[in-house]
């Protein structure tokens, strides 16, 4: 086909063009046409010179994006600092980040609510096409999907420097626009002033999956063709285990009992161990003994290391533990599920305050089949449990008997299926493990839009009998209905309580957090945290990354620590590897050094913004952002990237420090930060305000934080010296002398101060390991893509400058991951909220909340 | 005629020059803010523009980006939500800037009474001898703006940040106004001229002893605190910026207004913190009084460098009040309320009865 020509009018004259360009320079108007163009480039200055960003950040992009405000990049010189939290003030929305299906209908409603002329900033590779998320089953791809994009702007995370070439861009896209001026026969290229064009956005609904209003009809259609299932039945659907079990008296590793799966070779177990540290084999079965003779035999049976109960014994067992047990069992360090083949396990790690070290682990098995699985909520024994619960009902269906709300915590009410099911593929599934045949030479390099595989041609999946289609009501708020907080009546006089819902867009939720508040005045009578926002499958995917490829996805976690939740992962996997990945010297030093920074980075972080929940309009945040700028730019150095820095490796880390690093390193450790440290000190713990607005606000008691799981600092400034460092030690901990701080009171003060003494031993760390730090090699062995990992469970747990942060991880032998679980400080720290809310007023919620200092992309995961 | 011509033009200087003010109050603000936060702020908007003829304009500073903002503010949707109330929500920020516009009418932005050059009158509505009764009657007009404005919305945050308006700005209007009471009573007259000229002499034993001027700060030093604690409330700047908390109401009680309709919210805030400033000069200190300056001379030049002082000092105050914002953490809406019931309106009481009774004292010893 021959390309279709372009026609241009033709010069009826010819000019000059050096007098042409005279004129156009010197005179002034030389036309109608350009007097009116007058109009449009002052109409365009005055907008591209103030472009207001709606002040709402999705993901780790929004942290780029903050740091594009903070001093060092400066977005103010553009005019573009005024970022307002209501919609109806901004200019430009900036899409920071991945856009979840659970989100989507937030994000039109505020599109909708911006007054023209309106612009997005797709910022990430989420934003722009899903990015690394895209295949998980809550992300919506890209969101052009739904809204009209101005500018793109590529990366993961995209630099602040690239945030500001991209508000160029869109200052040069406004140049070029044209006003529709009618009445004077001026054609424009501006649509806000078309009346006949409609630019709102129909507001997506959460059905059985976020479904795309404009397209019901077709997808309908498509639901009733049942071409889903078609597509499904003709891929290799994932491989399910059978759970372990008990092992016979010989310590030779006994084949199972059941007939191994055809041609499967004999797989290496790792040792069978719930954690590194752990209260060891001959404890385990003393308590195994004990607990037979109080409860009658077969009520604890020795599993891999773990208690295996019967889940009708369950609640008495945990309650002995609790009261009863010589060791208190009072903290339940984690609680996840396992789908295997003839069940699903629930299991729970305990571990003692007062004991600290002495982790075990309970099993608990129930039915495998969708929607059968029952277990005793154990949300009276250990209130910690109650969003862990939530979230196991909602990734594999179990129910938890007498657990006070049972309701969908991640995704909402409504949606279909039971996604951590090992039988639930995602729209996007190609194949049980990665890499996918279609992206390497052997499937042809036949590269394809995953949205070409789903009949959909988008990241839908719907049952086939669903008919409810005329019943999708975009007005309905499916998310956050089920949990409004009921109402007692406080006061005497006859007033009247309304709810607030505060988020998912709200400048202080600290990302996409939501609370159904209800008030009575301002003060708060009840608060019911609404999450999943950011609930972009990370488990779901970890299952389809091979060990070595998930570690840029651990990075995604918490986005401000993500050297250390590499730390994290790394330690699980090499609890199953065993000795075959022991980190030589030099690379433990490095993991320790970069854990370090992480945590001095993520306080600064976390003691600016909390003193920005509290009103001091962001002075404080973007001096402590400095701080984290100069810790940023040694990982860079050493990793290659700001934030997602990817650097741990399976025994060690990925390079090894280029030179310079170190005396860098030390400069900052030595000359700055104490310095730095006592700066914020100086200026704010003795700061009236400061003091009125923390001092005996949001008490956790030391019990309470306990029965509540809290960690880390949240824990620790209620009184209980719980460190992982030092209770369960990893790497090289115990070579350095710091102290575990404690505070005293629990509340929002003692947060805030525990974090500043916490840097402060930190640095004390740092000094010791930059000093000290040998030459060496920084891997066992050579580099290495193919990483064979022995079958078996570990649960690793590092502290976090969140918490503890621990990854349950089940190996089958095979390349993947059989069950990868994430233990997010921030989520668990969030049960506790409304303890801590109850009777305060919604200035305090904001502070409270900035105290137990979340982070989203770990809350929801 | 010719009087009502001149009062017109009066207005209309005042009126551009307060707007082109609050514009650049504005840019001001987001300066400091930048240099509080180790940051440049705008510098952008100004520079390298190419005008029409192949004029290139460099101006430092982002000098035009107030223009930029109101350019993009008027030309903004306006939007207005279905659930809204309407009328009022359309009257709301029109009587925040009127009220904040009026107030100007007997403000002296110069010397005034006698110190006045013959013939001009540096202020619109000479010779109003309650002064300050009226400038109060007018500021507490404007919380009516906030209140209609968050009632109107039909939205939680601005209901909540119009209830807390009210209650703040009610609650410090007494200490507000208890605080001057002082200076009224040593001045004898609530016209602000006489309270300036008061303050030129030499007031108390005390001060006249160190050799400080009679400045309000010096012998009022309690009232003065009261008053710009007082102020800081009464304009909704941080520490008690409650109705508008972006950290928990997320716009307050704007939330919902767009285009130039929040715009005049922002006009009437800034406006009022002009005129606060005024007042807290001339109260205060010292009005155009400088050490420099003679208050026998009414000339022209005199005059107008004593207009210029008495800016420089408004300017001074603006600054400061500023800078408060960018520094510190703001109270909760209780604390608020504690400070303006159980500290600063005692405070403010015993203050006033322990001037009347010196005021009596020096009166009868005389
Ligand atoms: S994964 Fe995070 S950093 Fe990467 S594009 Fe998505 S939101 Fe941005």
């Amino acid at each position: 086909m021959a390309t279709p020509t372009i026609t241009r009018p033709e010069w009826s004259t010819v000019i000059d063009p050096v007098l042409q360009k005279e004129l156009e320079q010197h005179v002034l108007v030389t036309n109608w046409d350009k007097l009116l163009g007058m109009v449009d480039t002052v109409y365009n200055w005055g907008r591209r010179s103030s472009l207001w960003p709606l002040g709402f950040g999705l993901a780790c992009c929004a942290i780029e994006m903050i740091c594009t405000a903070s001093s060092r990049f400066d977005i103010a010189r553009f005019g573009a600092e005024v970022f307002r939290g209501s919609p109806r003030q901004a200019d430009v929305m900036i899409v920071s980040g991945t856009v979840t299906k659970t989100m989507m209908p937030m994000i039109a409603r505020l599109y909708d609510q911006m007054p023209e002329p309106k612009y997005v900033i797709s910022m990430g590779a989420c934003a722009t096409g899903g990015g690394p998320f895209k295949e998980g089953y809550n992300v919506v791809s890209g969101i052009d999907k739904y809204l009209p994009v101005d500018v793109y702007i590529p990366g993961c995370p995209p630099t602040p420097q690239a945030l500001l070439n991209g508000l160029i861009m869109l200052q040069k896209k406004i140049d070029g626009e044209k006003l529709d001026i009618p009445l004077l026969g001026k054609h424009g290229n501006t649509p806000w002033y078309r009346t006949e064009l409609d630019r709102d956005i129909p507001v997506p609904v959460l059905g059985p999956d976020l479904i795309d209003l404009r397209t019901v009809e077709i997808a309908a259609e498509k639901t009733a063709q049942g071409l889903l299932d078609a597509r499904e039945a003709t891929l290799t659907h994932p491989p399910k285990i059978a759970a372990p079990q008990r092992e016979s008296a010989t310590p030779e590793p006994a084949e199972p009992a059941k007939p191994a799966a055809k041609g499967a070779k004999k797989v290496k177990r790792a040792e069978a161990r719930p954690s590194i540290v752990w209260l060891g084999n001959e404890g385990l079965s003393a308590l195994a003994e004990r607990l037979n003779a109080k409860f009658g035999a077969e009520t604890a049976t020795i599993i891999q290391a773990g208690l295996l109960i019967p889940a009708d014994k369950l609640l008495v067992v945990a309650r002995y533990l609790r009261d009863e047990n010589s060791i208190r069992y009072d903290y339940l360090a984690s609680l996840q599920s396992v789908h295997y083949e003839d069940c699903i396990e629930v299991n729970y790690q305990l571990d003692s305050s007062s004991k600290p070290g002495s982790l075990i682990e309970l099993r608990v098995r129930t039915a495998e089949a969708e929607g059968e699985g029952e277990v005793p909520s154990v949300v009276g024994i250990w209130r910690g449990a109650d969003f862990q619960e939530r979230e196991v009902y909602d990734m594999m269906g179990v129910r938890f008997t007498g657990h006070p709300e049972l309701a969908r915590i991640l995704m909402w009410d409504g949606f279909a299926y039971y996604p951590l099911r090992k039988d639930y593929l995602e729209p996007y599934y190609e194949g049980p493990s990665k890499v996918f045949d279609s992206r390497v030479e052997e499937g042809f390099g036949r590269h394809f839009r995953a949205e070409e595989v789903n009949p959909y041609g988008t990241n839908m999946k719907i049952p086939r009998d669903f008919k409810d289609w005329a019943k999708l009501d975009a007005a309905e708020d499916t998310k956050g209905l089920g949990l409004l907080p009921s109402g007692v009546n406080v006061s005497e006089l006859d007033t009247d309580q309304f709810i607030i819902s505060m988020g998912p867009q709200h400048p202080s939720t600290h990302g996409v957090f939501r609370m159904n508040l209800r008030v009575d005045g301002e003060t708060i009578i009840g608060l019911k945290p609404v999450m999943g926002y950011m609930h972009r499958n990370h488990e779901k995917i970890g299952e389809r990354n091979t060990f070595l490829m998930n570690f840029p996805f651990t990075d995604r976690l918490d986005y401000l620590t993500s050297m250390g939740n590499n730390f994290g992962y790394a330690l699980a996997v090499e609890q199953l590897m065993g000795d075959d990945a022991k980190p030589p010297e030099r690379a433990e030093f490095i993991r320790v050094i970069m854990a370090e920074l992480t945590r001095v980075a993520s306080h600064m972080w976390s003691i600016g913004f909390l003193l920005n929940d509290i009103g001091a309009f962001f002075t404080p945040a973007l001096y402590a952002i400095e701080e984290r700028e100069l810790i940023l730019d040694l990982f860079e150095w050493a990793s290659g990237s700001r934030m997602m820095c990817n650097y741990y490796r399976f025994g060690g880390v990925a390079f090894d420090l280029p030179p310079g690093w170190l005396e860098r390193a030390r400069g900052i450790v030595n000359d700055r930060l104490d310095g730095k440290i006592d700066e914020l000190d100086r200026y704010l713990s003795g700061n009236e305000i400061v003091l009125d607005r923390c001092k005996g606000i949001g008490v956790l008691t030391a019990e309470q934080a306990l029965a509540f799981s809290t960690a880390g600092p949240v824990l620790r400034a209620s009184g209980v010296p719980y460190d992982i460092r030092r209770v369960a030690p990893y790497s090289i901990y115990s070579h350095f002398t710091f102290d575990v701080i404690k505070g005293s009171a629990g509340d929002v003060y003692d947060r805030y101060y525990v974090r500043l003494l916490e840097m402060r031993e930190s640095v004390k760390i740092l000094k010791q390991a930059l000093a000290d730090i040998p030459e060496g090699p920084i891997l066992p062995g050579k580099k290495s893509y193919q990483i064979k990992v022995p079958a078996g469970e570990a649960y690793s747990r590092v502290e976090n400058p969140k918490g503890e942060l621990g990854y349950y991880v089940v190996a089958d032998g095979g390349p993947t991951a059989y069950r990868y679980h994430v233990r997010s400080p921030s989520f668990i720290n969030l049960t506790a909220l409304e303890q801590m809310c109850l009777g305060h007023t919604i200035a305090d919620v904001v502070g409270i909340l900035g105290s137990l200092d979340i982070v989203l992309g770990e809350v929801d995961r | 005629m010719l009087v009502v011509i001149g009062i017109l033009i009066k207005i209309l200087v005042v009126v551009g020059i307060t707007q082109g003010a609050v514009a650049y109050m504005i840019l001001l603000e987001r300066k400091v803010a930048a240099y509080s936060q180790d940051r440049i702020g705008p510098n952008r908007c100004g520079s390298n523009l190419v005008l029409p003829g192949g004029f290139r304009l460099n101006l430092p500073f982002g000098l035009l980006q107030p223009i930029a903002d109101g350019a993009k503010m008027i030309l903004k949707e306006d939007v207005i939500p279905s659930y809204v109330e309407k009328p009022l929500y359309i009257l709301a920020p029109a009587i925040s800037i009127i009220a904040a516009m009026i107030g100007f009418a007997v403000i002296p932005f110069g010397p005034v009474g006698t110190q006045a050059p013959s013939g001009v009158n540096f202020q619109i509505a000479p010779g109003v001898d309650i002064g300050i009764v009226y400038v109060f009657a007018i500021g507490s007009l404007a919380v009516y703006g906030v209140i209609l404005g968050g009632w109107a919305s039909n939205n939680k945050y601005s209901f909540l940040g119009g209830l807390r308006s009210s209650a703040q700005l009610i609650s410090y209007e007494i200490p507000l106004g208890m605080s001057i009471l002082g200076m009224v009573l040593l001045a004898g007259s609530l016209d602000l001229n006489t309270i300036v000229n008061y303050q030129d002499g030499h007031g108390l034993w005390l001060t006249r002893w160190l050799g400080l001027p009679a400045w309000g700060v010096f012998v009022q030093p309690i009232g003065c605190l009261l008053f710009i604690i007082s102020a800081f409330a009464e304009t909704n700047r941080l520490p008690f910026d409650l109705p508008e908390a972006e950290q928990e109401l997320v716009g307050g009680y704007h939330t919902e207004y767009s285009a130039m309709k929040f715009g005049m919210f922002f006009l009437g805030e800034y406006l009022h913190v002009i005129t606060v400033s005024y007042l807290t000069v001339i109260l205060f200190f010292g009005g155009w009084d400088a050490p420099f300056l003679n208050q026998i001379q009414s000339d022209w030049f005199s005059g107008l460098l004593k207009a210029l002082v008495l800016l420089v000092k408004v300017g001074l105050m603006v600054f400061f009040m500023m800078w408060v914002r960018w520094t510190i953490p703001r109270f909760r809406y209780d604390q608020l309320m504690d400070l303006a019931w159980k500290a600063l309106i005692p405070i403010a009481l015993v203050n006033l009865v322990a001037t009347a009774a010196i005021v009596e004292l020096l009166r009868s010893s005389h």
